[in-house]
């Protein structure tokens, strides 16, 4: 199976663990290089966050048990990069139409 | 483990309660005796007691708190949180509040009876000692709650007073019979 080089999750989360301590203990994992968190929705109970991974080769279920570990549930795998290199989306007629 | 903010608030409570029923014990049972070795006993009894069920109860409280807590995210996220890290820091939490409450509460109680302990006891020894252990509790309450030192210190002294007066009113009725 080839290696995932970049994955990007919805994720809903609460509010503790913070932000911060998310994307600490996922960079943790074993061959991610690195995490991106951003807060985009926020309520009284929960905040909705992108989470984007890379790494050499990410472990997706050990990404996902981190995520639930610390109460997150992935909502969507918005985007995932696999393969020998980075593979970024072509913006065809369509999308700028 | 840390300290945080959140902590104090059993602190508070457990000194409190610790401090100001063992010298409610000591006022009551010189009454009827000065000697040492009963008052040590009756208010050390007390000390314990009060340390367990000041424990016990925050335990229950803080476990029926923090699991609705659980239950309330629980529904927002659509899942179940058991045997998570989340659950885990809950878990803690109400461990950590039982300690400081039966902790603090024995170690508030161990105040006035310390001049008994070093057989020196006189309820005016145990009353002084009380006064300035609650001073120092105003001070605490003051720094937490970023409030006036001055606001904090006589409240809680005034507290404190209102209960003394009120063990020796009883203690006084005791001896007019």
């Amino acid at each position: 199976m080839s290696q995932i080089k970049r994955l990007v999750l919805d994720v809903l989360k609460p509010h503790e663990p913070t932000n911060v301590e998310v994307a600490s203990a996922i960079g943790d994992i074993r061959n991610v290089d690195g995490v991106n968190l951003s807060l985009y929705e926020v309520d009284q109970q929960t905040e909705n966050v992108k989470i984007t991974v890379e790494g050499t080769d990410v472990n997706y279920d050990l990404v996902l048990q981190t995520i639930e570990n610390l109460g997150g549930v992935v909502h969507s795998v918005d985007e995932i990069i696999a393969g020998k290199k980075i593979v970024e989306e072509e913006e065809t007629l369509h999308d700028r139409g | 483990m840390s300290f945080n903010i959140e902590e104090g608030r059993y602190i508070i409570l457990g000194s409190i309660d610790g401090l100001l029923a063992t010298l409610g014990i000591i006022v009551g049972v010189s009454v009827v005796s000065a000697t040492n070795s009963i008052i040590v006993s009756a208010a050390f009894g007390g000390a314990i007691a009060l340390a367990l069920t000041n424990g016990l109860g925050s335990y229950l409280a803080e476990s029926t708190i923090e699991y609705g807590k659980l239950a309330i995210t629980e529904r927002s996220l659509l899942r179940k949180l058991n045997n998570t890290y989340v659950e885990s820091q809950s878990r803690r939490k109400i461990v950590k509040d039982a300690v400081s409450s039966g902790g603090a509460s024995f170690l508030g109680s161990l105040i006035p009876l310390a001049p008994w302990i070093l057989s020196v006891g006189s309820v005016a020894a145990s009353v002084a000692l009380s006064l300035f252990s609650l001073v120092a509790l105003g001070v605490y309450s003051a720094y937490i709650s970023r409030q006036s030192y001055a606001i904090s210190v006589i409240k809680m002294v005034g507290l404190g007073m209102l209960i003394v007066i009120a063990v020796q009113l009883l203690r006084i009725g005791h001896l007019v019979q």
